[in-house]
């Protein structure tokens, strides 16, 4: 329930800064949906056995599902460098995408 | 010697031409050529001895598709036509050929060689299309690279043989599917086909149209003079022997079978008839030399394609004697034509004259290509045109279009008459040409002599080529080789004979009238439409079409783009109201989780609210954290430690990219907030109630179980997600470490391509920050203890990570953030502190796992992880694998922190330092035009 509540939250803060003219909230943005869609991921496996995955014989009846962890751990790294690539993207289109108020009065 | 072995022996030939070209440039083609030969000669011998012969070596043995191979007459026929004129073709480039290092044209025209081969060995419906396809390819290639304007011809001539190549794989398909074998042999034997009519007719089409498309017929002719740019050898081969003949081989191969069609017969006939009088009219037309051969070789080719449809056992000798005749006086014609451009420098009708005293012997084995081509005795092309004009004299009635077709048929043997004579009648009288023409190379001379001659021979002596084209006419007609006429020149006054000295008659009458057939054809467009035009239009036609397609995509508005999917997962949660089954089972809400929420929502707030670059990217870090602690109630160490160290980068990376944007937000309009507020707090309760509705109401899943219950006994490593990620699933990891590493090269190019955006730095004069020096002393000294005991830790994380917590992505993490310490406790941003390879870091990343995978074929599979016992201690190649995905992660990271790093100012440095580079580039090209002029004086 509150890991629920957690997901839509990053979500709504997601989609709220990717609506956004500014280059870097829009990657802030992309940074809160891959967190979003991670929790979910752990959702999908269930999250009544919370277990670690870790050492001999680990329980089935209590020990947490490894695949979404697996998913999510290589989901985390590729958003990663997916994140350096869109800031470099970030900064190698106009200035106007990274502008401040001081470089043009005018709000977005 | 097995046919494998001759095969095989073809293609070797195809590798080691490269060396041999630049090791001994044009005169490589003297080697291929008797590479060739001596393929011959061992074709021969085999055939000598063991008569019809198969060979099969497995190739898809779950399908039944084997590298089939089969020599009978048929084969044997067009095997040596393809090795001799090969050889011929190959001992003429050896002069022609002006390239100090023909490696593509050499490696491309042996290739050839090998595709014709293996086509017209081919026993298995796979490997004939994929030999035809091949061809396809090696013509493609041949006139790409022959100079700067062959790019469109040689894209219009790929897509009509590509086009005839989906025909044939259609035909394939439906004769693989309908006969259940991919063995040709078996497959043509079938009953199916007398007894489906609708099989064989779909069958018969298929492949008359994949046979029209490769041997231009019309209306897919346009390609074969479009292929011209190409240079003379190429033309001499694609025209004589390689090519166009592959059509003409299909044709004979499949009419035993498809013949039981009545489509077969009407459509090759029709088709055949009307190329072979178009072809010549537009022969007749053309004043430069190798056009009129172009399109004399469509006429002749339509001549073959209607005499095979004719389809009686004197037909198809015919059809075999003309395709020996025809590569013989081709090749001859089209080689001749290259010398004659190369000593006089034209190849235009309007323009040679007097070669009979400039260039004797050249001029000479002109004349006997002609006369072979005119179809006049004693030339081969005499005794084969005799055999065709037979054939349509003597058909069946019904079988052929009777009196009429033999009518059309003469009237093109006269026009062909009419351009062949054209080709000598002006060119050849006359003074010789001033200036003197060049030297005769002895290469090309020997070549052209060769075929000239023996179309020469050919015909005086016709009983020579009985042993190699009866058994071909016997297999097509599925006759016994008695039942097949032998050849003679002379067969006494026969109807056959009466037309071909009327086609002569008119022919001369033509040549005689040449200036008024000039004025009425040359320069004129006889049709409405230019073949080429039509090609091309319909090329860009389809381009144009696709990109209108993609119009309704390509925005920069990120709203077009967002609409789609917004709609679309808006509208499916509406339909989760039907899937919900109540809250899942997910344990009680506990003080910790909720703590969890409100520090995530803190983060997130405080990101939506942040004027200030930095207070988002920080309240961006609070929210991360509060991630890494949910992944840490919901028991996944590996996870949180990935995210963390994550974390920590990302701000990194965010900070050095900060500089060059402003230090706030600009101001959002009221009406866009609102507007955003609205969609967002929709987008997080659809997310909310989606999560409740369609997760955790399962019990444990299958995967997971069995990961559980097996990952210790079947990879000995005890951390499940690791055993995951390196053993069980290493191609999803493959995956993602080659992504990586293409992000490296991704970010890269990007800032090599575009410079970063430049912003004048806030002036930091007067505040504590300023000396730079005595500010990283603190940094410094921690730096000296911290960042070795990092990578230390960095490589136990990775080496324990198949049992503990850690692994390749943990640690590449660690280990970079060790490296990125070090960079942030310079004093300076002028020079890079992480100056690393970054990009071969991460290609050895790409490497290293790749390798790793392929050790795993010595245990069957690709990536299957071997598990070796060395000195007692058990070692996985899984941790190999690791250390690719270390490499790439590590590579993608230094590229960032060591692009992003540098100071503006080093920036503008760095591009003063590529101009320079480029100026150097540039200065001696300038150069070079005058040093070879000076080399040449």
């Amino acid at each position: 329930m509150i890991l629920a509540l957690t997901v839509g939250l990053l979500v709504a803060g997601a989609v709220h800064l990717l609506l956004q003219r500014d280059a870097l909230r829009v990657v802030l943005g992309f940074v809160l949906l891959g967190h979003g869609v991670n929790l979910l991921l752990f959702s999908a496996g269930g999250t009544g056995r919370r277990g670690e995955p870790l050492g001999q014989g680990p329980d089935p009846a209590v020990t947490a599902d490894p695949l979404p962890q697996a998913f999510v751990l290589t989901a985390i790294v590729i958003a990663f460098a997916i994140t350096i690539y869109l800031l470099v993207l970030a900064v190698t289109g106009t200035a106007r995408d990274v502008a401040g108020p001081d470089d043009d009065g005018s709000p977005t | 010697m097995s046919l494998v072995v001759l095969v095989a022996g073809a293609w070797a030939l195809v590798a080691i031409t490269p060396v041999l070209a630049r090791l001994l440039g044009p005169r490589t083609g003297w080697v291929v050529a008797a590479g060739l030969a001596a393929l011959a000669a061992a074709l021969v011998q085999v055939r000598a001895t063991s008569g019809d012969v198969t060979a099969s070596v497995p190739w898809i043995p779950a399908v039944d598709v084997a590298l089939r191979l089969r020599l009978d007459g048929l084969g044997f026929l067009f095997a040596l036509l393809v090795l001799l004129v090969g050889a011929v073709v190959m001992v003429y480039s050896a002069g022609y050929v002006r390239s100090p290092r023909p490696v593509g044209f050499f490696v491309l025209m042996t290739a050839f060689a090998a595709a014709m081969l293996t086509l017209v060995l081919a026993d298995d419906l796979v490997v004939l299309f994929v030999a035809w396809e091949l061809t396809t390819l090696c013509s493609y290639l041949l006139i790409l690279v022959s100079g700067p304007a062959a790019g469109p011809p040689a894209t219009r001539t790929l897509l009509v043989t590509a086009l005839g190549g989906l025909a044939l794989l259609g035909a394939v398909a439906l004769v693989v599917v309908r006969t259940g074998t991919t063995e040709l042999t078996a497959a043509l034997a079938s009953p199916v086909w007398g007894q489906d009519p609708a099989f064989a007719g779909a069958v018969a089409v298929l492949v008359a149209l994949a046979a029209m498309t490769k041997a231009a017929q019309l209306p897919f002719h346009a390609w074969l003079p479009d292929a011209m740019v190409a240079p003379a050898p190429v033309s001499a081969y694609l025209h004589a022997a390689a090519m166009v003949k592959a059509g003409i081989y299909l044709l004979l191969v499949l009419a035993p079978a498809a013949s039981a069609s009545p489509l077969w017969s009407g459509t090759l006939v029709v088709v055949g008839v009307a190329t072979a009088v178009v072809g010549a009219v537009f022969a007749l037309q053309r004043t430069d030399l190798k056009e009129l051969l172009a399109y004399s070789t469509v006429s002749q080719l339509g001549l073959l394609v209607a005499v095979i449809g004719v389809g009686t056992p004197g037909a198809l000798l015919a059809a075999c004697l003309h395709v020996v005749a025809h590569a013989l006086f081709k090749s001859a014609a089209f080689m001749t034509v290259g010398v004659i451009e190369k000593r006089t420098g034209t190849r235009d009708l309007r323009e040679l004259r007097g070669l009979a005293r400039a260039m004797p012997w050249t001029a000479a084995m002109l004349v006997l290509a002609v006369v072979s081509m005119a179809g006049v005795a004693p030339a081969v092309g005499f005794v084969s045109k005799e055999l065709v004009l037979d054939a349509f004299v003597t058909a069946e009635p019904g079988a052929v279009l009777g009196w009429g077709t033999v009518a059309v048929v003469t009237v093109g043997a006269a026009l062909t008459v009419a351009y062949s004579l054209r080709m000598v009648v002006t060119t050849l009288p006359g003074p010789a040409p001033t200036p003197p023409v060049r030297r005769a190379d002895p290469a090309m001379t020997t070549a052209i002599t060769v075929t000239a001659l023996g179309g020469l021979v050919a015909g005086v002596l016709p009983g020579t080529l009985d042993a190699l084209v009866a058994p071909a006419a016997a297999v097509v007609g599925g006759v016994d080789v008695d039942q097949v006429p032998s050849l003679t020149l002379w067969h006494g006054v026969t109807p056959a004979l009466l037309l071909s000295v009327a086609a002569v008659l008119g022919g001369v009458g033509l040549t005689l009238a040449r200036r008024r057939v000039d004025a009425l054809l040359v320069g004129r467009r006889l049709f409405p439409v230019d073949g080429t035009a039509v090609v091309q239009r319909a090329v860009d036609g389809v381009i144009a079409g696709g990109r209108r397609v993609g119009d309704i995509t390509r925005s920069d508005v990120p709203a077009t783009h967002l609409a789609v999917p917004v709609v679309l997962v808006g509208a499916s949660t509406l339909g989760l109201t039907r899937l919900w089954s109540g809250l899942p089972d997910v344990g009680p809400v506990t003080p910790g989780e909720v703590a969890l929420l409100v520090g995530v929502a803190a983060g997130v707030v405080g990101v939506v609210r942040a004027r200030q670059r930095l207070t988002a990217v920080i309240a961006t870090g609070v929210a991360g954290f509060g991630v890494v602690l949910w992944f840490v109630v919901l028991g996944a160490s590996d996870v949180a430690m990935t995210q963390l160290l994550v974390e920590i980068l990302t701000v990194v990376v965010m900070v050095l990219v900060l500089r060059r944007m402003s230090g706030t937000f600009r101001p959002v309009r009221a009406r866009r907030q609102v507007v955003t507020a609205v969609v967002a707090l929709a987008a997080g309760a659809a997310a909310t109630v989606a999560t409740l509705a369609l997760t955790g109401h399962r019990p444990l899943s299958g995967a997971g179980e069995f990961y559980l219950r097996r990952a210790e006994d079947l990879t000995g490593g005890t951390n499940v997600v690791n055993t995951i990620l390196v053993d069980f699933r290493a191609l999803d990891t493959l995956g993602e470490l080659v992504v990586l590493a293409v992000g490296a090269v991704a970010i890269t190019a990007l800032l090599d391509a575009r410079r970063a955006v430049d912003r004048r730095s806030v002036p930091l004069a007067r505040t504590p920050l300023v000396p730079a020096g005595p500010n990283a002393v603190f940094l410094g000294v921690l730096d000296r203890y911290l960042v070795p005991l990092m990578l230390v830790g960095s490589v136990l994380l990775l080496l324990r990570g198949h049992d503990a917590p850690g692994g390749g992505f943990i640690a590449a993490l660690l280990g970079a953030a060790a490296l990125v310490l070090a960079y942030l406790s310079a004093a300076t941003d002028e020079v890079p502190r992480v100056e690393r390879p970054y990009l071969t870091i991460a290609g050895w990343g790409v490497v290293v796992a790749v390798g790793t995978g392929l050790l795993g074929l010595a245990e069957g599979s690709f990536l299957r992880p071997l598990h070796l016992d060395v000195l007692g201690l058990k070692v996985t190649t899984a941790l190999v694998f690791d250390v690719g995905v270390y490499l790439a992660v590590l590579g993608v990271l230094l590229a960032a922190v060591v692009r992003l790093g540098l100071s503006p100012a080093s920036d503008r440095r760095a591009d003063a330092r590529r101009a320079r580079a480029a100026r150097d580039a540039a200065a001696p090209a300038t150069r070079t035009p005058a040093e070879q002029s000076g080399a040449r004086r």
